[in-house]
């Protein structure tokens, strides 16, 4: 799951950092991670420290597992989570119940350690 | 002035449902066989050969090969193509666009699918390979519960209102002849069926089905020799959304709208031209963005609009998917819908035939809420 192309990412997090790819060539701040900049196609980036706050965009519970080693967190979500600097990133937003969570609710990055590798996901935040 | 310049000259589909014992293989062979009967030709009229792997499929795109082996085509013009739901659309118009240019005569677009039997693969994590299934995104429908979450917080739309997209495909599928699910449906079953990705009720899922369907795609003057009327496509679009997180409207696939105008366009209609149309449902609220994108109502409006099933009923002022869609006839991923599409136009759908459809639009979308294709269909 870790490689070249992510590593920084992952080293990241394990750090308590959300960081992306800004391009150095035309100043594209990028998620997913990739190796080529989608607006130049330039492959020069540095890793941008993120505030890692945001807004839900949208959101879904999942009720049914599809995958056995989620069977025991169920109801979850999964949200897609507007970043305060652009991008959007897929995540969870924990400590919300299925209940209270809706479209735009304001969150901020939290990590989770799971199997070693630090996760980020999302909390609400504070008012 | 409509383009015109292919015809959809026969259509065929294979039994659908749990199929023991059959491969995706057997069951396009099937629709195949099917296909060539209903346009009234000989297999070796064929010289065209475009088909979609199913998910039971081990070949990927050298799906054609395999098949081509199994049935005996050598064709002039051919290939596989995986763009989910828009297959069936986009494949009619490659097709389309070899009998056009003179490539190709007669061409056969062939799927089949033994995604029932032989265990579907449509729990794998959502997105680009696996990262999705890091927060847990796995499955189909959990892109549309996005989508359909979103959609309900910006405009009000509500779980009821999908349910008359659910209702409408059981009604119409108790009187289509494959139908896999007939028994009526209430909204109220709907609400009360099983949550599977909140706000989408089983209800709101497609089926996952055994089958396969062949079109047959010629030019109009051999399709006027065949055995049924010809139904010439009169105009053919795409559009794409390749980037998921990377477009802050992805979840709305804006794409469908230009996929939808570039077909209205080829065709010289517009939406009020429209009598019938077989929109894309692999989950109730894909309904509900066609009909916005497709222009039949303005953004965020499509939830009142099916709401009581009557304006989508094949009385009403936009019969919607008059033969069950994925909902309910069979998840043979919108080749069924082009089905229905052919078979309206020609007049012969019995007890559900709408009446003096004329034209008829067929969409399709797939993957993570990325493609789209759109046909348009007319004598
Ligand atoms: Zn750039």
């Amino acid at each position: 799951m870790i490689d070249e192309g992510n590593k920084a990412f992952w080293d990241a997090c394990a750090a308590g950092e959300l960081r992306v790819q800004r391009c150095i060539t035309c100043g594209h701040l990028r998620y997913p991670i990739s190796t080529v900049c989608p607006e130049c196609l330039s492959e020069d980036a540095a890793w941008e420290l993120l505030s890692g706050r945001g807004t839900v965009v949208s959101f879904c519970i999942f009720r049914h597992a599809y995958n056995e080693a989620w069977r025991d967190r169920l109801p979850y979500n999964v949200a897609i989570i507007q970043l305060e600097e652009g991008p959007r990133m897929l995540s969870n937003v924990h400590g919300v119940s299925p209940d209270e969570i809706r479209v735009d609710l304001e969150v901020k990055v939290a990590f989770e350690v799971e199997q070693g590798f630090s996760i980020p996901v999302f909390e609400r935040a504070a008012r | 002035m409509p383009w015109g310049k292919a015809a959809i000259s026969g259509v065929g589909a294979s039994r659908q449902g749990k199929l023991e014992g059959e491969t995706a293989i057997s069951l396009a062979t099937e629709a195949l066989r099917n296909a060539i009967t209903d346009a009234g030709i000989e297999k070796d009229d064929i010289d065209g050969l475009l088909t979609m792997p199913g998910s039971s499929s081990p070949e990927g795109a050298k799906h054609y090969l395999a098949l081509g082996e199994h049935v005996g085509i050598n064709p002039r013009f051919t290939g596989s193509l995986a763009m989910g739901g828009a297959t069936a659309g986009a494949l009619v118009q490659l097709a389309a666009m070899a009998v056009a240019t003179g490539m190709a005569n007669t061409v056969a677009c062939v799927f089949g699918d033994a995604a029932r039997t032989q265990g579907s693969k449509f729990d794998a994590a959502a997105g680009r390979g696996d990262s999705w299934g890091i927060w847990g995104m796995f499955g189909n429908a959990a892109n549309s519960a996005i989508s359909a979450r979103r959609h309900m917080a910006l405009y009000g739309t509500t779980s009821e209102q999908l349910g008359w997209v659910a209702v409408n495909g059981r009604r119409n599928a108790a009187l289509s002849e494959h139908a896999v699910m007939k028994e009526p449906i209430t909204v109220a079953d709907h609400q009360a069926s099983r949550m599977i990705v909140d706000p989408l009720h089983l209800l709101d899922c497609c089926l996952i089905t055994d089958g396969g369907v062949a079109i047959i795609v010629t030019s109009p003057e051999r399709a006027a020799a065949g055995r049924h009327r010809p139904v010439r496509l009169w105009g053919m679009g795409q559009g794409h959304t390749l980037e998921n997180l990377g477009r802050e409207d992805w979840w709305y696939l804006p794409h469908q709208k230009d996929c939808v105008s570039g077909a209205y366009r080829m065709a010289g209609v517009s939406p009020k031209d429209i009598d019938v149309a077989q929109l894309y449902d692999n989950f109730t609220i894909a309904v509900l963005l066609w009909l916005e994108h497709a222009g039949f109502v303005k953004v965020g409006e499509s939830g009142p609009f099916v709401e009581g099933g009557t304006r989508i009923a094949r009385d009403g002022e936009l019969p919607v998917n008059t033969a069950g869609g994925n909902l309910s006839e069979s998840y043979m991923q919108g080749w069924l819908h082009v089905v229905e599409g052919v078979r309206q136009i020609r007049g012969e759908c019995d007890t559900r035939q709408v009446e003096g459809a004329e034209i008829c639009l067929v969409t399709g979308r797939g993957m993570t809420l990325n493609t789209s294709s759109s046909l348009i269909l007319g004598r």
